[in-house]
């Protein structure tokens, strides 16, 4: 049979502002790394290597949050130069952890806390905000960090020229596939119900609730969950807080919302 | 001036670059910044309960988010006095150890390696080293493995809690991880001949403070109540601000710290030097062979070090998975205070990691988390000088981009917790005479003669010193008589000072330069006793009003006489300042 020859796909793969945990999950995925090295064109890379190129890209798949204003130039370039451009990780896809001070005023006084009034020479701070809030974003990838079998099956997918295919369900699913006890049911606060599925549900697997690092899932019911936690007991501050510790822009509107809401 | 920079530092985790600013045959200034946007992390966690604290903290770094986990449990559970069972702290040390083996064959293999082999990566290294690159990866992977299994997934798990494990693993998969930690030893054995036995470039050298966590009962380990200093000194962990003094720099989003006023070094390196001696088994014997006094100045041992500290991890495994199989699986330690203050103190695979915490009324209110890269950031920047300096001098200008970016990859420095890598900048090599015209300008000069007179050229700034107060000449002092005058240093302040010296520029020697102070003062290696001397008498402002009239030497030699081109440049300054 003859073998249909193919330019491999030209790849680069970005760090911005975050634990860089997504792009070592890369490197995690030990038995497959050298197959992915292989596969695919990988023009840059820089916590794997040196000899990084900035040309035109097939693929971008863009890790952590924009948080100086070098990120942003570079990230504005990024877009120019890919066709597709990937967000990797709660950090590009919603702001991350460090999004959770979404008010401007609120994160300049906690900006002003840790540094003082100092003039940073090297770059300049912004608030940290998700890839989207610059560039169009051609596909999510949510996690924290990104989980391997997704990863492989949505690389895999990009190679192919087809568009990946992401859970669009929340954790409850596949904690009920693993027969786990509803935390919930035992006045656990749990965030199963709002988050997007993707991990395996691998804290309830532990007997420990849901935190939500993967953010919230599309189309998540957050007023019934909302309403469920205040039934438990819980009150309004608590609830709110664990929503907001890792969804950044992700539920900005519903907690404007809440605000008409009676404590 | 020339800016020698690398802008973004490949195969280290996060977003760093280094920079040197060169002007003429000096290094003026060596910066580590990093890029890593600021994440305000210890803002974030106020208002948080302790629980959600120690959900967010691993997120600082995903590298070392088992060590982030373990510091804030161990603060959190100091500030409410909870006392965790053994098969808690037993697998507690596993998932910790199984982070030490993921990270640091991580960074020998595929981060360190292809510089000492001449490869831009481990996975075009495999062309040549196959099985060593498929060997280590699967090294890399059983640590991965053992995080997997204690804290639920490879990366920012959340199994482990405050007051214990929400699971605890198998017996089969306890004994499984068992078996297979005794297999990796001949491998592992390998691999530290392999890194003690590279070439290590002894450009730069110099010596520093190293600082760890001093493990209880005289053990090597990765945890302790105290830090413990290469000097001999420990500090209590609450103690902990007086080692690290933090403090913000504009090139960086990474506080710097320094111990007594001086940069330090924490990481695998550290914890060698300091506890070498209490290894066991063929750890002991590794390091019985290999160490030597290199280790003690030469960052780039850092790499050896840590291929010590895997064969240590691979020695310790059995013995814990021992222990916990005979334990019972314990609930999670309730805790009921919601008021409290805590640290906590381990080691990270770079080094020292410090979390404390106050936590008033269920939530936390004051965070303090003091990262490993933070701490080395002065040293990196330290080495990284010396190394720029040293090229410079032998002429290897060309060299120094690629020097500076392995000793910042040696200390394997995690930016996400803090900070970018390498760039160099120059000083015009300007005439002497018009230099000492403008500085006259500013006012008449005081001179100091500085150099010890019985080691040859050495003894050019006494020697000067005294022929210029032979013809009469006004203010001129000598090293051992200025330190007393405290008038002087108090009227001097608004005049320029001016000290003589030798100073090594890889120079023809009687070669004369004239240059501000602070251009050498921080490289001891250019000039000597001068740093402990002057750094206790003058402040900033002045520095900027000081300079050094430095002579080449030709020797230095004990107990040798004024060399011949050197004593001609005296003559000629002595000329020049009389005229």
């Amino acid at each position: 049979m003859e073998k249909v020859k193919k330019d491999k796909l030209k790849i680069g793969i970005y760090e911005l502002t975050g634990c860089a945990g997504d792009a070592l999950l890369i490197l995690d995925c030990e038995k497959e790394l050298i197959d992915i090295f292989k596969a695919a064109d990988i023009q840059s890379f820089l916590m794997a290597k040196s000899d990084n190129i900035d040309g035109e890209l097939d693929v971008a798949l863009v890790e952590g949050s924009v948080s100086t204003e070098r990120e942003k130039k570079e990230l504005l370039d990024i877009r120019k130069r890919a066709k597709t451009v990937v967000a990797i990780g709660i950090c590009a896809c919603f702001g991350g952890i460090q999004a959770a001070f979404l008010d401007k005023k609120d994160w300049e006084k906690n900006f002003k806390k840790v540094y003082g009034n100092i003039k940073m020479t090297h770059t300049n701070p912004i608030q940290s905000k998700p890839i989207n809030s610059y560039i169009k974003v051609d596909y999510y990838l949510p996690g924290c960090p990104i989980d391997k079998e997704q990863f492989l099956s949505t690389f895999n997918r990009i190679l192919r020229g087809n568009p990946p295919e992401l859970y669009r369900f929340p954790v409850c699913v596949e904690c009920k596939w693993n027969e786990n006890d509803c935390l919930l049911n035992k006045g656990i606060p749990c965030l199963g119900p709002i988050t997007r599925a993707g991990c395996g549900s691998i804290c309830i697997n532990h007997n420990l609730p849901c935190v939500g690092c993967w953010g919230p899932v599309e189309e998540a019911n957050l007023t019934s969950e909302f309403h469920l936690l205040r039934e438990k007991g819980f009150d309004y501050d608590f609830i709110k807080k664990k929503m907001a510790n890792f969804s950044g822009t992700g539920i900005a509107d519903f907690l404007g919302k809440l605000k008409g809401e009676e404590k | 001036m020339k800016k020698i920079s690398v802008e973004h530092l490949a195969r280290v985790e996060g977003n760093g670059g280094i920079s040197a600013t060169i002007d003429g045959k000096v290094v003026t200034d060596v910066k580590f910044s990093v890029y890593e946007g600021p994440r305000l992390v210890e803002r974030l966690t106020i208002g948080k309960t302790p629980e959600e604290d120690v959900n967010i903290v691993p997120r600082i770094c995903a590298i070392c988010s088992i060590s982030h986990k373990y510091a804030a449990l161990r603060a959190m559970e100091n500030a409410f006095s909870v006392k965790v069972p053994p098969k808690v702290s037993f697998f507690r040390e596993l998932m910790h150890l199984g982070e030490m083996i993921e990270s640091h064959s991580l960074h020998i293999y595929y981060l360190a390696l292809p510089d000492y082999v001449g490869f831009p990566n481990a996975i075009a290294m495999a062309s040549k080293f196959d099985l060593e690159v498929k060997i280590a990866l699967e090294m890399k992977e059983f640590g991965n493995h053992i995080m997997k299994t204690a804290s639920g997934r490879y990366i920012h798990g959340e199994n482990p809690v405050i007051g214990g494990f929400g699971k605890f693993p198998s017996k089969e998969e306890l004994i499984w991880i068992k078996s297979r930690a005794i297999q990796f030893v001949p491998f592992v054995l390998k691999t530290v001949s392999l890194f003690c036995e590279l070439d290590y470039p002894n450009c730069p050298e110099k010596n520093t403070v190293y600082a760890c966590c001093n493990p209880a009962q005289n053990n090597y380990g990765f945890t302790g109540d105290e830090i413990i200093l290469s000097t001999g000194e420990t500090i209590n962990k609450e103690d902990y601000k007086s080692l690290t003094n933090e403090f913000v720099v504009s090139h960086s989003y990474a506080k710097h710290s320094r111990y007594r006023g001086k940069p330090y070094s924490v990481g695998a390196l550290a914890r060698v030097n300091n506890l070498g001696d209490r290894l066991r088994g063929e750890a002991r014997k590794m390091y019985q062979k290999y160490f030597s006094r290199r280790w003690k100045k030469n960052p780039l041992f850092n790499n050896a070090a840590q291929a010590l500290e895997i064969l240590y991890a691979f020695e310790r495994i059995p013995k814990i998975i021992d222990k916990m199989l005979k334990l019972p699986d314990p609930p999670i330690v309730k805790y009921t205070k919601k008021e409290g203050k805590g640290t906590g103190i381990v080691e990270a695979p770079r080094g020292l990691l410090i979390h404390s915490y106050e936590v008033s009324d269920g939530l936390v209110s004051h965070t303090d988390i003091i990262t490993p890269t933070a701490q080395n950031a002065e040293d990196i920047e330290r080495y990284c000088y010396i190394a720029a300096q040293k090229l410079l001098y032998r002429g290897d200008e060309d060299k120094i981009r690629d020097r500076m970016d392995l000793v910042v990859r040696a200390f394997d420095p995690c930016i996400s917790c803090s900070a970018h890598m390498a760039e160099i900048k120059k000083a015009p090599a300007e005439n002497w005479k018009t230099k000492l015209a403008e500085i006259k300008k500013k006012g008449s000069p005081i001179f100091v003669g500085v150099g010890k007179r019985n080691r040859s050229d050495d003894g050019v700034g006494i020697e000067l010193a005294l022929e210029l107060r032979k013809h009469g000449a006004g203010d001129v002092w000598l090293e051992s008589e200025i330190e007393e005058k405290e008038t002087l240093w108090k009227n001097g302040l608004h005049r320029p000072l001016v000290f003589f010296d030798a100073v090594d520029f890889r120079e023809k020697p009687g070669k004369v330069t004239l240059l501000p102070l602070h251009y050498i003062f921080s490289n001891s290696a250019l000039s000597h006793r001068l740093l402990p001397f002057i750094s206790g008498k003058i402040n900033y402002d002045y520095l900027k009003n000081s300079y050094v009239l430095g002579i080449q030497p030709e020797s230095i030699e004990e107990g040798k006489k004024i060399s011949r081109p050197v004593r001609q440049s005296i003559v000629k300054v002595l000329d020049h300042i009389m005229k």
